[in-house]
């Protein structure tokens, strides 16, 4: 059995479309990424399928559980991290995790154990006695992570665990939730930082403008824009130049696969590595004076604008 | 218990919020030093004037010759220095002390003389408007005086019979023996006069009570828009246990601010909050029931937190003027004392009133009931209402 399965999801506020009619599964022990841009309708998604928002229409089923009519039920194995930090500033980190702990029903001993396991995976075991508001902003985000951990559940949702945090934190997190992932809970991570979800996730779900515009692995997303790495070239460049520039480029691709902009060209190519240096040859030649060069493996963000002609962030 | 754990964390946070702390504990307690002293002295002077003179409208229906001694040489000649005596019909007394043209006034019953001489107590009506507490203790003392007195300077031989319990109890009656007479009357259970500073504990305390209630109240209408509320929504919690554990803390702190109210102002002031120390608990705890049932109500009307801030702050005032908390009741119209009572805040400061002038527990069963019933009452139609809200919104 899928350990969530949504069908047709839609969610309208007022006139406006914010979920057109999604579909996905998620099956046990795997971990799933949803990408897209800001406003795409990912927490929206997130929010529905965690029993929080009803859909306008579709279907959300967790396991055996039909979330939209018994979410009380889901929601006792489902942990949510939620966008925003939910956590009581004025209470320490041991203290918030007391409380979410009582209300998912621990207590206890057992609910002394969990605070105990869970701060040694977010790393505050040092700092469980201090108040939220003293934290940093990646401290916290730790916090608002171990709070939907605490009862254990089968299915972690996390959206957007990391906004803006600093680089080490954010690093924490995501080896927690490989971790997690590894020893058995099945993960739903939104983000719209590809490396995240390219880093974490086994399958993927581009989103946008409110629908589910490709899914599948990595691989699967990346062959299917022909897997085309490119090759950046950046240049210091001068009028007289440019022109004859363009026409060896021409001469060198004539399937017109390349981009000239300021002082970057990119060049599309299956196998950069077998034309790269006729390539550089053709450029220094022109008397363009080369700074950088960089290839770049087919990835999320190709995948993206290629579907969309958008980049993933501006 | 999920309810309770959630009360538990709404104490916490606001008892390591300072300045909500200092504005809940240390401004009643403030204010009612600043008002009771400053009003304590114009009180005072109120005090003197009203003895000095007052109109006393009497209706005599008495067909014996004693009510004369009572109405001409005790009220009109010996007492013609405090008392202006103005005859008129029973009913058109009545509508003058309800119209508030006249404060007090006495009806004397048909048989005064004689249930006086056969030692049956003295049959006189003695009403008044609410809060003139230093006038109808003064008329009544002279009748008691009078009631005394007269049974010997009459000389009436017969001697006084012990009578059952009254059957009306404002008349100023039930002699059991001469001696007895006066511990033995009691007028609307006024006998000890109120001072302005208990007056003003009471009314301040009820006030500030109010006050707290709207801050709860906002409080959780200002959480209903922050994260944590949805994160609650997503735990075992259900929304039914989310309003009852709201509802608890806020009933757990307002008890914590009337007690620090009531025990300061008796410790630091010397306020006697009179003999019965169960009923001003009870008394307390079934204001603070209602308080927080309407509050939950009104809050269920209104969506924002600083609409609610705006229009809690204009419903205390006009509340606490209402129930008496700013002056003294008498001078509104007389649709507006009867209002009063089905205020939380005016009821409870006329029950305070009156365990302060030594009514006993029993005495303010009534209004404890009346309180929790409406408090209850306010509460289940806010939770209605919420629920349907809710169920719009989220799953
Ligand atoms: N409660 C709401 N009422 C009206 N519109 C809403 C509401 N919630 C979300 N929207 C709209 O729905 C769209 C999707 O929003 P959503 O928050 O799901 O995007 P997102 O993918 O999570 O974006 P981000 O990466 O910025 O978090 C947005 O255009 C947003 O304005
Ligand atoms: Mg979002």
């Amino acid at each position: 059995m899928s350990m969530l399965t949504v069908q047709d999801l839609q969610k309208s506020f007022g006139k406006f479309e914010a979920v057109k009619g999604v579909s996905f599964t998620v099956e046990k022990g795997e971990s799933f990424g949803l990408l897209g841009p800001n406003g795409a309708g990912k927490s929206t998604m997130i929010n529905m399928i965690t029993g929080l928002y009803p859909p306008t229409s579709g279907e959300i089923h967790m396991k055996d559980i039909d979330v939209i009519k018994s979410p009380k039920q889901a929601q006792k194995w489902i942990g949510v991290v939620p966008q925003e930090i939910a956590l009581y500033q004025s209470m320490s980190a041991r203290e918030n995790l007391r409380f979410w702990g009582r209300m998912y029903d621990l207590s206890g001993n057992s609910l002394e154990k969990s605070i105990d396991q869970v701060l040694e995976i977010i790393g505050l075991t040092e700092r469980a006695k201090d108040k939220v508001e003293t934290f940093s902003g990646g401290m916290k985000r730790r916090v608002n992570i171990g709070a939907a951990i605490l009862h254990k559940p089968e299915l972690l949702i996390m959206d957007e665990p990391t906004v803006g945090i600093d680089p080490q934190s954010r690093n924490h997190i995501l080896e927690t939730v490989k971790r997690l992932n590894s020893e058995g809970m099945t993960i739903i991570y939104t983000s719209h930082y590809m490396e995240e979800v390219e880093y974490l996730c086994e399958r993927i779900g581009i989103v946008d403008y409110g629908q589910l515009i490709a899914s599948g692995t990595l691989r699967e997303l990346r062959e299917s824009i022909g897997d085309h790495s490119r090759i950046f070239l950046t240049i210091e460049k001068d009028h007289l130049s440019e022109e004859k520039l363009t026409k060896s480029l021409l001469g060198f691709f004539p399937e017109k696969n390349f981009e000239l902009q300021d002082h970057q060209v990119m060049v599309f190519h299956k196998e950069p590595q077998l034309i790269l240096s006729d390539f550089i040859q053709l450029v220094t030649q022109t008397g363009t004076k080369i700074t950088s060069v960089n290839i770049v493996e087919p990835n999320l963000e190709s995948v993206f604008l290629h579907l969309t002609g958008r980049k993933l962030r501006d | 218990m999920k309810f309770w754990w959630l009360s538990w964390k709404d104490l916490l946070l606001i008892v390591r919020d300072k300045k909500a702390l200092l504005t809940l504990i240390l401004m009643p307690l403030l204010l009612i030093a600043i008002l009771g002293s400053a009003f304590g002295d114009m009180m005072k002077e109120e005090e003197t004037i009203s003895i000095e003179k007052f109109t006393l409208g009497v209706v005599n229906l008495d067909q014996g010759p004693l009510s004369q001694v009572l109405t001409d040489d005790v009220l009109s000649k010996k007492l013609s220095k405090q008392i202006k005596v103005k005859y008129y019909q029973e009913d058109e007394l009545y509508s003058r002390i309800k119209n508030h043209k006249l404060e007090v006034g006495i009806i004397i019953a048909k048989d005064f003389s004689q249930a006086l001489m056969n030692g049956n107590g003295t049959k006189v009506k003695l009403i008044s408007v609410p809060d003139t507490v230093i006038k109808s203790t003064i008329v009544q003392n002279v009748l008691e005086q009078f009631s005394r007195s007269i049974p010997i300077e009459a000389a009436v031989s017969q001697i006084a019979q012990p009578v059952q319990g009254g059957e009306q109890n404002s008349f100023v009656q039930e002699g059991y023996g001469e001696n007895d007479l006066l511990k033995e009357t009691t007028v609307d259970a006024k006998t000890i006069p109120v001072s302005s500073f208990q007056y003003y504990a009471a009314a301040m305390g009820v006030m500030f009570l109010l006050m707290t209630v709207v801050q709860g109240v906002s409080m959780m209408i200002l959480e209903k828009e922050q994260e944590v509320f949805k994160r609650l929504l997503l735990t075992n919690l259900t929304y039914p246990n989310y309003l009852l554990g709201k509802l608890l803390g806020l009933i757990i702190l307002c008890l914590m601010q009337a007690s620090i109210i009531i025990v300061g102002t008796s410790l630091i002031f010397g306020v006697d909050w009179g003999e019965s120390l169960s009923g001003i608990m009870l008394l307390t705890f079934a204001f603070v029931v209602n308080a927080c049932g309407l509050g939950v109500l009104a809050g269920s009307f209104i969506k924002t937190e600083k609409a609610f801030n705006v229009a809690g702050m204009f419903g205390t005032q006009i509340m606490a003027a209402l129930g008496g908390s700013m002056a003294p009741l008498y001078i509104f119209p007389d649709w507006v004392v009867f209002v009063t009572k089905i205020l939380p805040n005016g009821l409870a400061l006329q029950t305070y009133l009156k365990l302060m002038s030594g009514a006993a527990v029993s005495d303010i069963l009534p209004a404890f009931a009346g309180s929790i019933v409406l408090g209850i009452a306010f509460f289940s139609i806010g939770l209605f209402r919420l629920s349907l809200e809710r169920r719009g919104k989220y799953a």
